[in-house]
């Protein structure tokens, strides 16, 4: 695969990749460490709690969402990194051995305010379970570098 | 109430909170993006070097993370709270590098009863994330459920 740099992303390309399960195992592990909370890290104490049963920090969908975008979308480009998100929505709860993917959108591109080398593409990131619910919405903005042969 | 967990009524808006202390380890810094945001700037010194940043830094989700944990530490439990439907407006403003430590400046902005459901409300914050110099690394709005005392037909 060639490497992709700013100039090949364009508003409206739609991808749709990863598939990663969250095991119940993986779920207390990440949350003991992140977000101690009982209905993430105590499947018993959970089943009493509004939610009927342990679910995944959301810190942790997240960061999963981020591994299949590294893995499917930037890991031969020129990301640079993040400047923000706009918006981040937990739509519903992950839980145990659900298996997630992710469908991507560019919203926008445009170049970087200041500096030439550079461009910003603002995504709206999507994460799904098998039956296509959807999990967590995101609206992000990635910086890559621009193909150098057309910098001016 | 005497429990000490603080309901929808008792978030004063303009409260500010500090608190927190996080020292993020070279290694743990490496170890978690090799995780999941396996990105050369985050995970390979060497290419780290010749990027931007000069160095490896922190992913932006070990920062989040680092945070939420510090959040439930010392915030979360002590608040009658149900959870968040997410946030809004995350800036990473500072590269967060190894050896930094990191604290957390939590500030009341808002707060709404639910008009559906009026026995919960959503508390409007500002979430700043602080290296040891002071400057702000991280920002983000963050939106949080909690149950309400009442039903508040005195707000």
């Amino acid at each position: 695969m060639t490497k992709r740099y700013w100039e090949d992303f364009s508003a409206g390309q739609v991808e749709e990749f990863g598939r990663r399960t969250l095991t119940e195992d993986e779920i207390i592990e990440f949350a003991t460490e992140f977000d101690p909370q009982f209905f993430h890290t105590d499947p018993v104490a959970a089943k009493d709690h509004f939610f009927g049963g342990l679910i995944a920090s959301g810190w942790h969908t997240g960061s999963t969402l981020m591994r299949m975008m590294v893995d499917h979308q930037f890991a031969n480009s020129s990301s640079m990194g993040s400047p923000g998100l706009d918006e981040l929505r937990w739509v519903s709860p992950v839980r145990p051995n659900e298996t997630l993917t992710a469908k991507s959108e560019v919203l926008e591109t445009h170049p970087h305010p200041k500096r030439d080398d550079r461009g910003i593409v603002k995504f709206r990131h999507t994460v799904l379970n098998g039956d296509g619910d959807v999990k967590m919405t995101m609206i992000s903005n990635v910086m890559f570098g621009r193909r150098p042969e057309e910098k001016a | 109430m005497s429990d000490g967990i603080e309901y929808f009524e008792d978030i004063e808006i303009g409260r500010v909170l500090e608190f927190g202390s996080k020292k993020m380890e070279r290694r743990e810094i490496i170890e978690f993006a090799k995780k999941y945001d396996p990105q050369p700037f985050h995970i390979d010194e060497e290419a780290a070097k010749d990027s931007i940043y000069g160095d490896v830094i922190a992913s932006g989700w070990h920062t989040g993370s680092v945070t939420m944990r510090m959040m439930v530490d010392h915030m979360v439990n002590d608040r009658a709270g149900l959870g968040s439907p997410g946030f809004n407006n995350l800036k990473f403003k500072l590269p967060v590098r190894p050896g930094d430590t990191l604290q957390v400046r939590s500030t009341v902005m808002d707060k709404k009863r639910s008009r559906s459901r009026p026995n919960m409300g959503t508390i409007f914050g500002l979430v700043e994330v602080l290296n040891q110099k002071g400057d702000v690394v991280m920002s983000f709005e963050s939106l949080g459920m909690i149950k309400a005392r009442t039903l508040g037909e005195d707000d």
